[in-house]
């Protein structure tokens, strides 16, 4: 017993002497900047990224770090490797180290809501990039992309084309996350599309993805071995592509553009891969989200916030939609055409 | 005479790093220098509220990692907890929700839906128990197995939606970080004392060291690796408890990356992953140590696959530490 007892006196001091020399080093860190950007000292933004699994996210965070640079601006960064608990963790490290804005990329729109309450709790402004958070009393402002309207005139450009074969498509659907908002508005954005022409297209296979490159192959290549006659495929997003042109390929039935027995491609967000395969003449069109903007709209919100001005709840990134017309002209603004070179 | 000297020097300094490597507060030691390392170039990490978020996110880690040592003791392991930790935490999301709970609004809700959660993750541990002193499967094929079932059942469920909209009472839990500390306290020293005070201790011990020999002793070593594999499922129900009043949520991936954390920590502490040795102080130990590392990696900007990294080496080194400590002075 009492050896026990001096085994846990020893560990409990050993513990109160951290808890001292955590308490008692305990100089809060200096602001960095004032709440009113007069200070000299330039304006450091917390960056929290859910993930960096795609190169949409990775081309975001170059493009904040850039933007960022151009203000003369800092930016320290977390990634939460698709843990929301982590992020919870991560963006009050941002809070310790008194930053002047945080930008955050949640994992979901509910866990997203005791982050923003810190952040409000700390007087800190908070803007949601791409992703924005359910309703509830925590105060935050949101630049997201236009998903339904986006995905709706991608798709109604690909219907476009599939009329003009003259035949009516099968039709695969690649769906995200569902517990991701962009997934649903892209999935009803189709839907929505695919309703006003029924005579054009009937969808014959909806692939779940949760986002996962093997779950969409395997989804992929078991729909086509159900409905081999498929000829119309548009995927939630753009990183699935090498999961579809290799079922494709498998299948013998990847072809460009205007050869017999081509697949009418389709996707979402503009990423180097649909860059390369709409300038290779195999991708019909996808969605572009405007990254620049998206990235611009959320530092000036923070500015804003700082300096008191009314900003928009939601701010939205109309997007563009890029096809083979239209290449030329809308490839500079394309980040996926950017991130390429 | 001079040659003497210089062996006798040799061999007090050999063995004083012997007794440094077998000191039960070796992680302890260390965080300690790392914390002070550290602290006069890390922004932030020397201030009581960053101490607070220490110990905000240590407290769920710890309650599931003093599961993992009962069960590491045994000679086991249990990689199914971050799928229980998920799958509870829907169940209880999913009957507690303001939204469309089986009990919004009722005044039982919060006690009924953690209630609800124990049983969930005693039944995956029960469950898990069982296949592996029952059919004598190995427990790393059998949690692994566990793990992708359940982890695909919480999905499936909730269509992989979160589960938002909790009552106010049951978010305070993992919210507020003395409430927290209070139930991890109880039940880590309540394990603590199971584990150095009662027979039951003793033969979880004597099951990892030898399970055959403790068989021919006249103990009950299935029940044994039940009851411990029971207690991890359990205490990672109450880690869901506080990871999702800590996200407001109850999310189907809840803790789907942790597990290198969970198995990490608990070995760094000193926890033997070859069984018979391991306590509850020394996994408070290593989820420090862990969490010290990980929170001063963030403060200093590193980029997220750096702390991958450094996280990996250090764990890396733990076990490679359990591996040599036991050829040398066990020589296992």
């Amino acid at each position: 017993m009492g050896h026990l007892v001096g085994h846990w006196s020893l560990a409990i001091g050993h513990f109160l002497c951290l808890s001292l020399l955590l308490i008692g080093c305990g100089k809060p860190a200096a602001p960095n900047g004032s709440a009113t950007g007069s200070s000299d000292k330039p304006l450091t933004i917390g960056l929290s990224f859910e993930t960096l699994q795609t190169g949409f996210w990775v081309a975001s965070l170059d493009a904040f770090q850039a933007e960022l640079d151009r203000r003369n601006m800092k930016m320290i960064q977390a990634i939460a490797d698709g843990d929301a608990n982590r992020q919870i963790e991560q963006v009050k490290n941002f809070i310790t180290r008194k930053v002047d804005g945080i930008v955050l990329v949640p994992k979901d729109a509910k866990a997203c809501i005791p982050i923003i309450k810190a952040a409000n709790a700390a007087n800190i402004p908070i803007v949601l990039f791409n992703r924005p958070p359910d309703q509830s009393d925590a105060q935050s402002a949101a630049v997201v992309a236009d998903n339904f309207a986006l995905t709706k005139e991608t798709v109604a450009y690909m219907m476009g084309e599939a009329k003009k074969t003259g035949k009516k498509h099968k039709a695969m659907v690649l769906i995200g996350d569902l517990g991701d908002i962009n997934a649903i508005g892209r999935r009803d954005g189709f839907d929505a599309a695919a309703k006003e022409a029924p005579e054009v297209i009937e969808v014959v296979a909806r692939v779940p993805t949760e986002w996962n490159q093997e779950k969409a192959q395997a989804g992929v290549v078991n729909a086509l071995q159900a409905n081999p006659d498929i000829s119309f495929i548009f995927t939630s997003s753009d990183f699935l592509f090498p999961s579809i042109v290799s079922a494709l390929k498998s299948a013998g039935k990847y072809k460009k553009i205007g050869e017999p027995g081509h697949v009418i491609l389709g996707g979402f967000d503009g990423d180097a891969t649909a860059y390369q395969m709409l300038a290779d003449g195999y991708l019909d069109a996808t969605g572009v989200q405007d990254v620049y903007f998206e990235v611009e709209a959320c530092v000036k919100a923070i500015l804003d916030l700082r300096a008191g001005k009314p900003v928009d709840q939601t701010i939205k990134d109309p997007g563009f939609v890029i096809h083979q017309g239209n290449l030329k002209e809308k490839a500079p603004r394309m980040w996926g055409a950017k991130v390429r070179r | 005479m001079t040659a003497a000297v210089t062996t006798n020097h040799g061999l007090r300094t050999t063995n004083s790093v012997v007794c440094l490597l077998r000191s039960e507060y070796l992680v302890l030691l260390l965080s300690t220098i790392y914390f002070l390392a550290f602290a006069p170039f890390t922004p932030g990490f020397a201030t009581p509220d960053n101490f607070a978020n220490i110990l905000a996110t240590l407290l769920p880690l710890f309650m599931v990692a003093v599961g993992q040592t009962v069960v590491l003791i045994t000679g086991g392991i249990d990689l199914s907890v971050t799928s229980i930790i998920a799958l509870t935490s829907v169940t209880g999301a999913a009957a507690m929700s303001n939204d469309h709970g089986w009990l919004a609004g009722s005044p039982f809700a919060v006690p009924v839906g953690i209630l609800l959660m124990l049983l969930v993750g005693a039944l995956v541990g029960l469950l898990n128990g069982v296949a592996i002193t029952r059919f004598r499967m190995p427990p790393f094929i059998v949690t692994l197995t566990a793990m992708m079932f359940f982890s695909g059942l919480a999905v499936w469920l909730t269509k992989s939606k979160n589960i938002g909209n909790l009552p106010a009472a049951f978010n305070a839990l993992g919210g507020k970080t003395s409430l927290a500390f209070l139930v991890v306290a109880a039940l880590a020293a309540a394990a603590h004392l199971m584990l150095s005070r009662s027979l039951w201790g003793r033969w979880l011990y004597a099951v990892g060291h030898n399970p055959r020999a403790s068989l021919i002793s006249g103990v009950p070593v299935s029940g044994v690796v039940v009851s411990a594999y029971v207690i991890s499922g359990l205490l990672a129900a109450v880690a869901a408890v506080l990871y999702t009043g800590q996200a407001e949520s109850g999310s189907p991936v809840l803790a789907q990356r942790l597990l290198l954390d969970i198995v990490g920590a608990t070995v760094l502490g000193g926890t033997s992953l070859f069984g018979g040795k391991g306590k509850i102080l020394w996994t408070l130990f290593g989820v420090l140590f862990l969490k010290l590392i990980d929170n001063s990696l963030n403060l200093l900007d590193l980029s997220y696959f750096s702390i991958m990294m450094v996280k990996g080496a250090v764990i890396l080194f733990a076990a490679l530490m359990d591996a040599l400590k036991n050829k040398v002075f066990l020589g296992k």
